[in-house]
């Protein structure tokens, strides 16, 4: 039957695709095209007018909106903002985390290993706006980290999220706090189909815990390495739950990011056109991303 | 002959269906009507109403669309306004909300059915209705009415032998009495979320500020350079000293509890907080507005707060049954029921009574709207968006020391030049 078929195929003049096969990608294709690339081209057209979500008219500025951008200091605050936020997540969500996988699949640790795991993996199954409510109380003047801090004398009641120098950092460590267990769980069980053999050939070879980590692990979690490094970063700039339930971007605009300054402008003051000119921005700025890692941890090929 | 009669009958089935289906039609009248009150306690006055009328008009159908909490709201009936699914009957704030609405020209102007009505609209307090009158039209009808004022320790208050301040001197002679007594932070405050910053600073400019300036300007037709605004916002900054610790990292609700909890004597909460209140605080309390400012131009017997209201859609088909919704729906009964069940202000004459309420205190919560000389609306509803957050951003950026009052108006006068644009 097989060989019936692959010498009917190549009886023919070209190897042609049958046309039903044009027919099964068609509903995608028609989904993706006007729900994701429409939008997207239609946003580059956007930021070339101002407009409200109330009116029908557009007034057309040409490149305004580009040039507000360029100089627009909440979008330099909010770049710092996103940019330290990509820094702190790498460091806590990719590296801590595998570095956490590894010691949580050595055989030593294994007994306490599933307390640990699910310990680190609950907090993945609360919703953000949750947990930005308990970091509200937490942080409050009067909250929990406030009296365990006067334990060592004084009374502290430091309002963190009223602060601009620590609003930001608020809102990152919370999220450190919410997503490292799922990126630790996500090399555990990469870690977990690394062949015991190479392990304990290591082992018997004489390398050392760091020297089994670096050598062994590492490279072989490589393609685990990349995705989560891609959804962190990526993640890191396309932020807005966390920010905008714990701080809406405040106080004024020092812990804004990208994403929460874009819906402060669409939604509450309505220009419309200039938050599609920042929609643009978080784009380049993700696709630039991509692609660089892409390049720079050359996988995806094998 | 048997096939013409089989086509006979079929064709007076196809018929018989066709009347069945125009005359449900024509007996139900179909309404949707749009509300954003999900939760308690209006989610279920709101339920309430429509029952009773749906039972009192077994013709009309009201079909709720589902509600959505104040920011959401916000954004969907935008979303609706300019769609061809805009809802028969919906609920607006007055001031610059409405107007954008109003804008859309989608909304119905109802001073028809006010006048055909007058025995209906005379019942509803007068100083209500200017908030929802654009181009000398009105649009909405006002219904449920609020105003924000100094909630104050009236035991606090007799025991230290102090009186309502009228004037700003008398208020910080006030808050410094209470902090030689033992209140260390007689005013509490939540401003992290910025609308109660705009609260405070919309009274205030109110006070200071020259009322025609004020106008021009909130028309995007002057230019923010008028002193009154700094000197207004350096006399909110003077407040700090007196607030709890950072007020920018607490929300308006955490103010309030300060305040129950009687470890701040004042707080700026609005009227329609009083069932708030009045469930957790063991202590009397009564209010007063907002003192008049030093070298203030604006008439101090305003009182800041806007009403809510109802509007109907210009697309709607069945207007005359959208109109006797809004009239069963604000009237003496069901204002009542409204007042009792949710502790809302209703601005129909007579719905605040003594059975209705929960509190003498809302009782005396309606005179002091009806003494007020007129109505400061909200600033974020006075003015553009943009320009409103400028000033909201401001209060807080003023708060933390990021920046001073002059640096606060010229992001004002910056948010102005792209509010023009829009």
């Amino acid at each position: 039957m097989m060989m019936q078929r692959t010498t009917r195929l190549q009886g023919k003049k070209r190897q042609k695709t049958p046309w039903s096969a044009y027919l099964y990608v068609f509903p995608m294709v028609v989904l993706m095209g006007v729900f994701i690339y429409y939008p997207i081209f239609v946003n580059f057209y956007y930021t070339l007018y101002n407009f409200s979500a109330f009116s029908l008219s557009h007034t057309f500025v040409g490149l305004g909106n580009i040039r507000l951008l360029l100089s627009d200091p909440v979008i330099a605050t909010a770049l710092r903002n996103n940019i330290f936020y990509c820094l702190i997540s790498i460091g806590f969500q990719v590296l801590l985390a595998l570095g956490l996988a590894f010691i949580l699949e050595e055989p030593l640790y294994r007994r306490f290993s599933t307390v640990f795991r699910t310990t680190y993996f609950i907090p993945v199954l609360i919703s953000m706006t949750i947990v930005a409510m308990l970091f509200m109380q937490i942080l409050s003047p009067r909250g929990l980290l406030n009296s365990f801090l006067s334990l060592f004398g004084g009374k502290v009641r430091t309002g963190w999220l009223g602060r601009s120098s620590s609003a930001i950092f608020c809102a990152i460590f919370m999220s450190q706090w919410h997503s490292m267990g799922y990126t630790t769980m996500l090399f555990i069980v990469d870690i977990q189909k690394i062949p015991t053999e190479l392990l304990e050939a290591a082992e018997i070879d004489g390398a050392n815990r760091i020297q089994r980590f670096l050598k062994i692990v590492v490279p072989l979690v490589r393609e685990m390495f990349f995705v989560v490094m891609v959804t962190t970063v990526s993640g890191a700039f396309l932020v807005f739950n966390d920010v905008y339930v714990l701080t809406r971007g405040g106080p004024g605009n020092s812990s804004t990011t990208l994403a929460v300054y874009m819906y402060d402008m669409a939604f509450t003051q309505d220009r419309m056109g200039y938050a599609s000119t920042i929609a643009i921005l978080m784009f380049v700025i993700c696709v630039i991303l991509a692609l660089t890692q892409r390049r720079l941890l050359r996988t995806g090929k094998g | 002959m048997k096939r013409i009669i089989a086509l006979l009958l079929a064709f007076m089935m196809v018929l018989s269906l066709t009347t069945t289906i125009t005359a449900s039609a024509e007996e139900k009248i179909k309404l949707t009507f749009f509300h954003r009150w999900p939760n308690e306690p209006k989610g279920p006055y709101m339920d309430e109403v429509i029952r009773k009328f749906e039972e009192a008009y077994p013709n009309i159908d009201i079909v709720v669309i589902d509600p959505v909490l104040n920011d959401s709201y916000k954004e969907k009936i935008r979303v609706l306004i300019g769609s061809s699914d805009i809802p028969d009957v919906f609920m607006s704030w007055s001031g610059s909300f409405g107007a954008n609405l109003v804008k859309s020209g989608r909304v119905l102007p109802l001073d028809d059915m006010i006048a055909a009505n007058p025995e209906w609209s005379g019942k509803i307090i007068d100083s209500q209705w200017g908030p929802f009158q654009y181009d000398g039209k009105q649009y909405g009808i006002p219904w449920s009415m609020d105003g924000k004022v100094f909630y104050y320790n009236k035991t606090v208050f007799v025991e230290l032998g102090l009186q309502e301040p009228d004037t700003w001197d008398e208020f910080i002679t006030v808050l410094k009495t209470l902090q030689e007594n033992g209140y260390p932070h007689p005013i509490s405050a939540g401003f992290q979320a910025e609308w109660a910053v705009s609260h405070y600073l919309g009274a205030m400019v109110q006070r200071r500020v020259d009322p025609d300036v004020v106008t021009k300007d909130y028309a995007l037709e002057g230019d923010f350079t008028d002193q009154g605004y700094v000197d207004t916002l350096n006399s909110f900054l003077e407040l700090k000293e007196y607030m709890n610790e950072d007020p920018n990292s607490v929300d308006h609700s955490f103010a309030r509890n300060l305040f129950i909890d009687g470890e701040s004597v004042l707080c700026l909460m609005q009227l329609a907080e009083i069932k708030r209140v009045e469930d957790g605080a063991d202590f009397e309390y009564s209010f007063f507005d907002m003192p008049a400012l030093p070298g203030g131009l604006g008439d101090p017997d305003e009182l800041e707060g806007a009403p809510e209201g109802m509007m109907i859609s210009a697309e709607c088909e069945h207007p005359e049954a959208a109109a006797e919704f809004v009239r069963f729906f604000i009237s003496e009964e069901n204002g009542a029921l409204m007042t009792k069940m949710t502790g809302e202000l209703s601005c129909v004459e007579g719905a605040v009574n003594p059975d209705s309420v929960s509190t003498p205190i809302q009782l005396d919560a309606v005179e002091l709207i009806k003494k007020a000389s007129g109505t400061t609306l909200w600033q974020d509803n006075a003015v553009d968006a943009t320009v409103a957050s400028a000033f909201m951003k401001g209060g807080q950026l003023l708060y933390t020391g990021d920046k001073t009052a002059e640096q606060v108006m010229e992001d004002v006068r910056a948010a102005l030049e792209l509010a023009k644009q829009k």
